[in-house]
């Protein structure tokens, strides 16, 4: 998965260099450029990238927001965020040149004579700094701004490149909230970007070790041809966070775990784990067999919901011995809300490879541990040796975050003269074996846009087939009668009793993390 | 637990025969402190005097972003006695927030005299299990060389830069490859020292528009620290090579001369200046110039491209430090083959 598709003619001194081809210049507009992300994300992304050599001189980064500010204050501002959350220390040396690369331009997002002073700011970008019409636009934004934006961008002509340039558009998730409002927001996107200009961003994805599980399945003889419904018994995907709602309640408060979660990251690692091997390693080819995945996905009839899904909401309780307050009790958030920050779900894939193995995933807050990690059961061995002993199956983990890595628990006899037979770990760390820092998710994601590499973004296919899925649970969550009940679990705990029900109906349980 | 050296010792001292008793040991009492880690084997030789610190140095710091079981042996052949002494140590260090300590171990032997033709027998005796085997050869290269030696190893690593005949050493070198039973990738280290800098002047052309400089340029300029000659001409072999250009022969010590495959002549200026290896590099092509220089801070290049109607862009990338730790630490981090660095000594074989 490193392919620049927009450097087609192959440049021979690229030829044997361990670094990627740099992508062509542009200029990046950041719409919400004075917010969290900008600052914590996309900046010291943009200046690490630019310090470790893989952008051209001339990418430009124009932010676009609503409060006054000069070129030279924005400059300072992200100056101060990139010392503060870049991954690398700051260069002075560096950051004198990137930072004349930044600039500010004012404008309310429905005003659009402001855009046309960015259409004519760009231009003398292109004339002054060598950016050839290339144009990134990152909605750093919430999607109710993406259409005056994206009219303006329109009415000032910006959606569309000049003859050999290009034009695309980043957007941040949520990708809408249901299937009918993901489907308006691409059509409002689509009413100025076609498809293939839109990139829609899952930071999952451009972690390094979600990209590794293609290597992992496809690089390896060994696991592929166990990776299936005769050896595999069943998966599990956990995404646990210690953290409550934090400064995001207004967020979450319309969203809860299953649309924060579930619906773009979680499947998305789904997809990784399930898909078929792709023809290559083509954007579109890989595409095409996650949303066979999540097209494949068993839909609930609206009666099982209650029997295949758990929600649950923290009440108080401690997390690391300190008092945390309930979800209700959190600053903007409704003392009687329903929103789901637990949820636990048995999935099917209606498919040859993967008929009759039940994926399991849960992801919550409040929970007692932070980590992203899926989980490979394999069918234990017949009990006809070793006195019949019932042995622990074969696990395979992929560690997501943190501690990214990779371990194999396999049985092993303990010494002496019996048959005792015990669990032992095979572990592979990143950290451990590669002492090189990995690249932050977005510094991957912002060169592959920049680079017209959309293997790591969401297709539309993908995004509605996982809304979809994701509605048939929330209608019947939202259904005024038999709606399945919330359920409430003290924080610090792994969720509420119901979650350890779901497997345990099925003679399983959660793995211990 | 002494043997932990965070402090460059060789370590515990043992007997050759009960190295793996040993080294078990020490982990055994290192148990949930210690992670042992290993991605290869790195053999390193060497027959300078004080070879043995200084090489356990250097694989202290390596371990820190590449952990290995490194096998260091210093070789004295001229010594009255046979004799082989052994050390071993761990380095260790905290990484990633763990608590644990990731140590790769290390067992260090000086062969004495007759004792020194012992040493294919010392490494394959000691390597880890299933690891590849890099070998680092810090000398020249002795004639003839051990086909022994070579069954095992996976890449050789040396530094052209010391030779004092690149034809011969080469030819050593190479007779060793196509004897081997597997593949050896062959990594120079004076090549290492260019990655930072072709990177930086790949880039200029990775843009399709830029390409047809490539055909445009007539001129170029390398100037190398005193020293350094044979990693400029690997430059310029590097332009040739990757640019279908042919060397042709001139008097002038301070330029190399090329054609390109329509026959117009590419002149490449050598200069000697005080820096970095190679210090600054500029290709003219018609009224564009590229160039790539160190900034005056010393681990930053300067990068731009200057055309008569262009408003220069300065750009800042990294360099390559020279010390040996960041080249065999670039080095083990890129991997791969050297295809492209086989076709550069061709092309300006004889001038090397």
């Amino acid at each position: 998965m490193n392919r620049a598709s927009d450097q087609e003619n192959v440049n021979p001194l690229r030829e044997g260099l361990s670094t990627r081809a740099v992508p062509q210049p542009c200029s990046v507009v950041i719409f919400g450029a004075t917010g969290d992300l900008a600052h914590r994300k996309l900046i010291p992304a943009l200046y690490n990238l630019a310090a470790d050599g893989e952008l051209p001189p001339a990418v430009t980064v124009i932010g676009f927001a609503r409060r006054e500010k000069t070129d030279d204050e924005f400059r300072r501002e992200m100056e101060e965020a990139t010392r503060k959350f870049s991954r690398q220390p700051v260069r002075d040396e560096i950051w004198k040149t990137f930072g004349q690369s930044i600039f500010y331009h004012q404008s309310d997002f429905g005003d659009e004579p402001g855009y046309k002073s960015l259409a004519a700011k760009l231009d003398k970008i292109d004339q002054e700094r060598g950016t050839r019409g290339n144009r990134l636009f990152y909605f750093a934004v919430a999607p109710d701004q993406f259409e005056p934006i994206l009219k303006n961008l329109k009415a000032a002509g910006l959606n569309e490149a000049r003859e050999g340039s290009w034009a695309r558009v980043i957007v941040e998730k949520p990708f809408g909230k249901d299937l009918a409002s993901a489907r308006e927001l691409n059509r409002v996107v689509h009413t100025s970007f076609a498809e293939e200009q839109t990139y829609r961003i899952d930071h999952f994805l451009g972690k390094e070790t979600a990209q590794n599980i293609l290597v992992l399945r496809f690089a390896n003889a060994i696991f592929e041809p166990l990776w299936n419904t005769r050896y595999i018994d069943h998966v599990q995907i956990t995404a646990a966070e210690t953290l409550g709602v934090e400064g995001r309640a207004g967020y979450y408060e319309g969203a809860g775990a299953l649309r924060d979660m579930v619906q773009n990251h979680l499947l998305q690692l789904l997809c990784l784990i399930a898909m078929e091997a792709p023809t290559d390693l083509g954007a579109d080819n890989i595409r095409d067999e996650k949303v066979k995945v999540v097209g494949s996905l068993r839909r609930f009839a609206p009666n099982e919901v209650a029997n295949s899904v758990v929600r649950g909401q923290y009440a108080e309780g401690a997390i690391n011995g300190k008092p945390v307050p309930a979800y209700r009790a959190e600053n903007n958030v409704n003392p009687n809300s329903m929103t789901d920050t637990f949820v636990a779900l048995r999935l099917n894939i209606d498919n040859w490879r993967w008929w009759d193995v039940p994926i399991y995933m849960r992801v919550g807050k409040r929970l007692p541990k932070s980590g992203t990690e899926i989980s490979v059961h394999f069918k234990k061995a017949p009990l006809v040796l070793f006195n019949k002993q019932s042995t622990e199956e074969n696990v395979l983990v992929i560690r997501i975050q943190p501690d990214e890595g990779i371990s194999l628990r396999m049985q092993a006899k303990m010494p002496g003269t019996s048959f005792r037979i015990e669990p032992v770990k095979m572990d592979f760390h990143y950290g451990t074996s590669f002492g090189k820092a990995s690249p932050e998710a977005y510094e991957r994601l912002l060169l592959d846009a920049m680079s017209g590499d959309a293997t790591l973004f969401a297709r539309r296919d993908e995004v509605e087939q996982a809304w979809t899925f994701i509605d048939v649970i929330e209608n019947a969550w939202a259904a005024k009668k038999d709606a399945p009940e919330l359920f409430f679990y003290p924080a610090g705990s792994w969720g509420p009793e119901e979650a350890d029900n779901l497997l345990a109906r099925d003679g399983r349980a959660w793995r211990r993390l | 637990m002494p043997e932990v050296a965070e402090d460059y010792s060789l370590g515990l001292q043992v007997e050759v025969g009960t190295i793996d008793k040993k080294l078990k040991k020490l982990w055994q009492k290192g148990e949930g402190a210690m992670t042992r880690a290993s991605l290869i084997n790195l053999a390193v030789y060497s027959k300078a005097p004080g070879s043995l610190e200084k090489n356990t140095e250097l694989i202290a710091k390596i371990a820190q972003t590449y952990s290995c079981r490194a096998i260091v042996i210093a070789a004295d052949r001229k010594a009255k006695e046979n004799r082989v002494e052994a050390w071993i140590s761990a380095h260790c260090h905290v990484g990633g927030g763990r608590s644990k300590q990731i140590c790769s171990e290390q067992i260090s032997f000086r062969l004495e005299g007759a004792c020194t033709n012992l040493l294919p027998s010392i490494v394959f005796s000691h390597l880890d299990s299933d690891l590849p085997l890099y070998l680092w050869w810090q000398d020249e290269f002795p004639d003839p060389m051990d086909p022994q030696l070579w069954a095992w190893v996976d890449r050789l690593i040396y530094d052209s830069q010391n030779w004092k005949n690149f034809d011969a050493q080469m030819r050593l070198v190479e007779t060793a490859q196509s004897e081997a039973k597997q593949r050896i990738v062959l990594c120079d280290l004076n090549w290492t020292r260019l990655d930072k800098v072709r990177f930086a002047l790949a880039q200029f052309f990775d843009h399709p528009g830029s390409h047809h400089h490539f055909s445009e340029i007539e001129n170029a300029q390398i100037d190398f620290a005193p020293g350094c000659r044979s990693t400029a001409v690997l430059l310029a072999g590097w332009f040739g090579a990757q640019l279908n250009w042919r060397c042709e022969k001139t008097k002038d010590a301070k330029a190399l001369r090329f054609a390109d495959a329509d026959g117009h002549r590419i002149n490449i200026v050598l200069r000697e200046a005080n820096g970095a290896p190679v210090g600054k590099v500029v290709l003219s092509s018609g009224a564009v110039e590229f160039v790539v220089a160190p900034a005056k801070c010393g681990d930053l290049l300067e990068v731009s491209r200057r055309g008569r109607d262009e408003k220069p862009i300065p750009q800042m990338m990294p360099a390559q430090d020279d010390d040996p730790v960041s080249l065999l630490s670039q080095e083990l981090l890129r991997g791969g083959p050297h295809q492209v660095y086989l076709r550069a000594v061709n092309c300006v074989r004889e001038l090397l």
